[in-house]
């Protein structure tokens, strides 16, 4: 199969930024060429020298091609198209995905032990957001969608049935 | 009488600090282990450890009255310290060492309980001549009895409605005649929202500042204060920075406040460590809000401006011994700002960030100060609080510690768990900030994005995503495949899958 | 031959006809979809150049039908041929959307069954990357015919050669059940979906209003009908995919899978971290993940079905670089219970690697299968019977390691020592018995804690007494059911010894047509 060397980094507020060669550390800044010193040690930490300043970095999740990268205690998240798949992203965009809400419910019956989130806190796909405690174990309930808390249903030390509804999340 | 070995009924950075002075005067510590965090940091500072991982209800360790006294007396311990929150300002807790003639590092447990009954403080702090939030006692019946309560709180006040809130029924009244035309004005949205126009009256102190003062005194009667400490900075009543002096704070008004803080000790016959905390409105007037009767997170800013440990001091007054010093004796030398690092996500609300630390290190200098519980490898739990380090810098003047705090920030590395430190860069961006013009509604108000990161930050975090990927893509593909192993199958086999 | 000639200029012709059937204006159809043309699937597939086209020039049979205008196209909507894969002979067919909807007529039919027929022979995987509007209305009863056959050879093949399915588009009506035949399918997500009736149909009979998406798009499929395997979000990803994961399956069911070199700093003989994994508090949950990373091969862990049952989380992975399928309870979701899904889930992977000369390791922590009405009523009995036969039926290696829970008939089905598990291992954490020590404790000792002062206190003493005594993993080990109580750090040497003695395990199974598993 023929790769594509031209990568493209799509953050969530859907900026575009093009690297034609990432694996040569060297990106296009300000109409120039700049290398990028890049320092990694899996057992440490892994740090860029931009600007004459370390910059500590890490990659805090990673699904495929959706990355969330801190740096400098601030974590972004993209997702890392290639010019074809950046041209399908375009597209299937125009497509107009409706917003919709999407409820998290209950698997199994038990009793909420902890709620992590509030009303209006963001949510990212696969986050933890209640601990259901049932036959004597504590279950993680990860939310089905990224976007922002809608509603909670539910309070410590509530019991619930299967398929009660927990938490609503409005896409997005 | 000496103290020779202590028992820290806590965990984490305290437990670890308190360690660390009782280690330089030569006293033994004990630690309890607890089965939430068996591995903790603090407990291999400890001399000792005792072993609280089997539970035998659901009383959480460091609540358990009787199981520490108990084992306090097993080990013939001879103090307990209870560091801040759990048992700390527990008057039982303090009477059953006093009655177990354990030495308990702290007040007298008549002091805790007395401070910590409000209604009981707000009387003795009245007496002591302390200002005070003043108000009405229940609803006001007219306009006439408004007035004088108004005249006696002073203005600017708050006419709330009994019966219910959000913002209806509320005016506040800045001046004397505008009071009789509010109360009705009051009193009639009050009765249309809750049908009841009944309102009572508070003073307003309007978006006033936190200024809480440190307090010492011996057993035998002599107080003295350490000087203030800036706590403005919260967030939902949690406070997120402190300093030490305040800005707001000239010689004065320290005397002042000061001196109104000894009062109120010397109101319950106070020794041990404790804070005074104060409401600072814009026009400087302060009032008496509550006393700590404990050590609190905070107390840094104020040893590295005294040079005093308080932790070593508490041992010391426990003991009985007289204070070294008096007020003339106290100094603030230069300035102090703690940030406190939590785990929490700042770009989702500030929600809880458990895990794993995997890795911290900051930078080391006589300026820079961190008091931590966690380690490389330390897990952050939901059953204790998100609090991973203060970091507390001291320089000669503000503007010095607001630089030197940029770069010991900038230089903070934490890799495993999300952290505050992008919020208290945001902090330190805003320029009423550096010119110390802030108060309790800064986090509402003045600062509009709760975490900082400059332009060119994004790019980076992209290239390195896109370097990530295009390096495992890379590897999954350049990997050497051998294939023909695979078809190296041995004769044994191979004759029985023939057939 | 004259260049210039006849011969060769009718030759050039044709080939020229060819191409500007597979012009740019032609792509720029399928592009504006979000989609990729038939042929850019392919070379994304196949290594760079090593694609060879069969039966180009097809085309259907004219004036067959008299019902409904039909497009003449070469090919007839599908491309077939073979090419390498990592180095290795891989048969495909990739329909092109763009001549009639993809969709299937007789001849199309046919030049799949003639691909499928010699991936058969020559013993190599077969990939079918679909993109079609279904069976062509106008060829009648001869589409469907060409399914039939279709179909026929996966299930020729089932076991035989591996097959896997890529549904890039739409997939409708009798199309869907080749991939479901098939060993694994890949959906790409927003652009590609399957249903048996689609949501027209369904409007019209049921009167229920659903969109493409909702109905049979990818997510429906990977969360919660369990039929897709693997999800991308991009078609080039998804094609990639494919490629990983034919690097960890044999070509035919008499070769082993291929190997791959370690990296240098694999650690083959002790990791620490693998005692921290697991806490010692029962009822504290953990990513069973966590282990599975530090066991295999650093980076080779490729989960399948990652979103569909994930109280069972199933997999390729490498232990110093020999492929083993690995199939784990995860204690973080359902607090690791088995249930219908998960059933169905792990016995399809174990029959897959029993057929493929892969060997399997389990890693185990569970405490039962999910109790309730849910289950119940929808015949847990038969689908967990079904992994359960799908272990004892198995002739590959089977290795397991209880990390922590196993109780019940949930520890039988786990490839216990006497299901024929080659080699049982077990944690320092194993908890081995009838039930857990809470309930048993209840039934054995009911009256005493009746009559108890405090009977809360009394059960946690009684359970805590158990667990030292008749739960622990020495007992079993004692007894020959485990064969050694293992350091966790030294899960990965202890692994990769045994599976080094079971290379020539060969067992045959009572000769018969075939079981009858339940279904």
């Amino acid at each position: 199969m023929k790769k594509s060397k031209k990568l493209i980094a799509l953050s969530a507020s859907n900026k575009a930024y093009e690297f034609d060669k990432p694996l040569e550390k060297r990106i296009k800044y300000q109409g120039k060429k700049v290398d990028i010193k890049l320092r990694e040690d899996p057992n440490g930490f892994s740090y860029i020298v931009w600007k004459n300043k370390k910059y500590m970095l890490d990659v805090i999740e990673k699904n495929q091609n959706r990355y969330t990268v801190m740096l400098n205690g601030v974590w972004h998240s993209f997702s890392v198209e290639t010019p074809i798949s950046f041209k399908r992203r375009k597209y299937l965009e125009q497509q107009g995905e409706a917003s919709t809400s999407v409820s998290v419910e209950a698997p199994m019956p038990g009793k909420i032990i902890d709620i992590m989130v509030e009303e209006g806190s963001e949510v990212k796909e696969g986050e933890a957001i209640i601990i259901l405690e049932a036959m004597k174990m504590q279950n993680e309930i990860s939310s089905h969608a990224s976007g922002v808390v809608k509603s909670i249903s539910v309070k410590k030390n509530d019991s619930v049935m299967k398929d009660d509804v927990l938490i609503e999340i409005q896409r997005g | 009488m000496k103290i020779k070995s202590i028992l820290i009924a806590n965990r984490g950075e305290i437990a670890i600090r308190i360690m660390r002075t009782a280690r330089k005067m030569g006293i033994t510590t004990y630690a309890i282990k607890t089965a939430k965090e068996p591995n903790a940091w603090y407990l291999d500072e400890a001399d000792e450890v005792i072993d609280f991982s089997e539970c035998y209800d659901d009383t959480p360790e460091f609540l358990d009255i009787e199981r520490i006294v108990y084992n306090a007396k097993e080990h013939q311990i001879d103090a307990i310290h209870p560091g801040y929150g759990f048992l700390a300002e527990n008057p039982d807790f303090a009477r059953r060492c006093e009655e177990e003639g354990i030495n308990f590092i702290g007040p007298s447990h008549d002091a805790i309980y007395r401070m910590g009954n409000k209604t009981v403080a707000k009387d003795l702090a009245k007496q002591a001549r302390v200002p005070l939030l003043g108000g009405s006692e229940g609803a006001v019946p007219d306009a006439e009895e408004a007035k004088r309560i108004a005249a006696e709180v002073g203005y600017p006040v708050i006419l709330k409605a009994a019966a219910g809130g959000g913002g209806r029924g509320m005016r506040v009244v800045e001046k004397e005649k505008d009071i009789e035309r509010m109360f009705k004005l009051a009193s009639n949205e009050a009765e249309k929202a809750f049908n009841n126009p009944q309102v009572f009256i508070e003073k307003f102190v309007r978006e006033p500042r936190h200024i809480e003062f440190q307090i010492l005194a011996d057993k035998h009667g002599n107080v003295v204060h350490l000087g203030e400490r800036e706590c403005s900075v919260q967030r939902k009543h949690q406070k997120l920075l402190e300093e030490s002096p305040s800005p707001a704070l000239d010689e004065k008004l320290r005397k002042k406040m000061g001196d109104a803080a000894i009062r109120i000790a010397k109101s319950v016959n106070y020794y041990s460590a404790g804070t005074v905390e104060f409401l600072l409105d814009d026009r400087n007037n302060f009032s008496f809000m509550e006393m700590n009767t404990r050590i609190q997170v905070e107390h840094p800013v104020t040893e590295m401006v005294t040079g005093i440990d308080l932790i070593e001091q508490m041992i010391r007054i426990a003991e009985g011994e007289k204070l070294a010093f008096s007020q003339k004796d106290i100094k603030l030398n230069g300035w102090a700002i703690e940030w406190r690092i939590n785990a929490e996500d700042v770009q989702s609300g500030f929600s809880p960030s458990l895990g794993t630390v995997e890795k911290i290190s900051w930078p080391e200098s006589d300026q820079i100060r961190v008091d931590t519980g966690v380690r490389d490898g330390s897990v952050i739990t939901p059953y204790f609080d998100s609090m991973i380090a203060k970091l507390i810098v001291h320089a000669e003047d503000r503007e010095k510690a607001l630089q030197l705090s940029s770069m010991a920030i900038r230089k903070f590395w934490i890799k495993g768990t999300k952290t505050t430190l992008a919020f208290c860069r945001a902090v330190l961006q805003n320029s009423n900030f550096r010119k110390g013009k802030f108060n309790t509604s800064f986090l509402s108000k003045e600062l509009k994005i709760h975490y900082h990161h400059e332009p060119d930050e994004e790019l980076l975090a992209a290239f390195f995503a896109v370097y990530d990927y295009a390096r495992e893509v890379n590897e999954f593909e350049d990997k050497p495949l051998y294939v023909d192993k695979g078809k190296e199958i041995a004769p044994w086999v191979l004759n029985k899958r023939l057939r | 031959m004259d260049v210039k000639g006849r011969n060769f200029t009718r030759f050039l012709e044709r080939q020229k006809r060819y191409d500007d059937q597979h012009s740019t204006r032609v792509e720029g159809k399928q592009h504006a979809k979000g989609k990729l043309t038939a042929w850019e699937r392919i070379e994304i597939l196949f290594d760079e150049d090593t694609f060879e086209e069969i039966d180009a020039y097809v085309t259907p049979e004219k004036g067959d039908t008299g019902f409904g205008k039909m497009k003449h196209a070469y090919g007839d909507g599908v491309i077939i041929g073979h090419g390498l894969i990592r180095g290795r002979i891989a048969f495909a067919y990739s329909q092109d959307f763009t001549v009639m909807g993809g969709s299937l007529g007789a001849v199309h039919a046919t030049k799949i069954m003639k691909i499928q027929d010699m991936a058969m022979k020559m013993g190599a995987p077969m990939i079918g990357l679909i993109d079609s509007g279904g069976a062509r209305i106008q060829e009648g009863v001869a589409s469907l015919a060409g399914y039939a056959g279709i179909f026929y050879r996966n299930v020729q093949s089932s076991g035989v050669i591996p097959q896997i399915s890529v549904i890039m588009g739409p997939a409708a009506g009798g199309a869907v059940y080749s991939p479901s035949i098939t060993d694994f399918v890949f959906m790409t997500n927003q652009t590609s979906y399957m249903f048996v009736t689609g949501p027209n149909v369904v409007k019209e009979v049921l009167n229920e209003d659903v969109t493409f998406n909702d109905l049979g798009g990818a997510g429906v499929h990977s969360k919660k009908s369990g039929v897709a395997h693997m999800v991308y979000e991009d078609e080039e990803n998804t094609l990639i995919g494919v490629r990983q994961m034919l690097s960890y399956i044999p070509s035919n069911n008499m070769e082993n899978p291929p190997e791959m070199e370690l990296s240098e700093d694999e650690n083959k003989d002790f990791e620490e971290k693998l005692r921290d994994v697991v806490p010692d508090d029962p009822n504290k949950p953990y990513d069973v993940k966590d282990v599975i990373n530090l066991i295999v091969d650093k980076r080779s862990f490729y989960e399948i079905s990652e979103n569909f049952a994930q109280n069972l989380v199933i997999g390729f992975g490498r232990i110093d670089g020999k492929v083993i399928g690995v199939v784990a309870n995860q204690p973080k979701v359902l607090a690791g219970t088995l249930d219908i899904n998960s059933s169905n889930k792990g016995a399809r992977f174990i029959r897959f690697c029993d057929a493929f000369n892969i060997p399997l390791l389990i890693l185990e922590d569970v405490p039962g299968f999910l109790p309730g009405i849910d289950q119940e009523h929808n015949g847990i009995i038969r689908h967990g019977a079904k992994m359960l036969y799908a272990f004892a039926d198995a002739t590959v290696p089977r290795v397991t390691v209880i990390l922590r829970k196993s109780y019940g008939g949930a520890y039988c089905v786990m490839n216990s020592k006497n299901l024929g598990g080659d080699f049982n291992f077990a944690w320092p954490t194993a908890e081995i018995a009838v039930m857990g020590p809470e309930g048993a404790v209840a039934i054995l000792y009911r009256k005493e804690l009746e009559s108890a002062e405090d009977p809360v206190a009394m059960k946690k003493e009684l359970a805590a007494k158990y667990r030292e005594e008749i739960a622990n993993p020495y007992v079993a080990d004692e007894r020959g059911f485990i064969d050694e109580v293992i350091d966790p750090a030294e899960t990965r040497r202890k692994l990769i010894r045994a599976f080094e003695a079971l290379e020539t395990k060969f067992m045959n199974n009572p000769a018969r047509k075939h079981g009858n598993i339940p279904l």
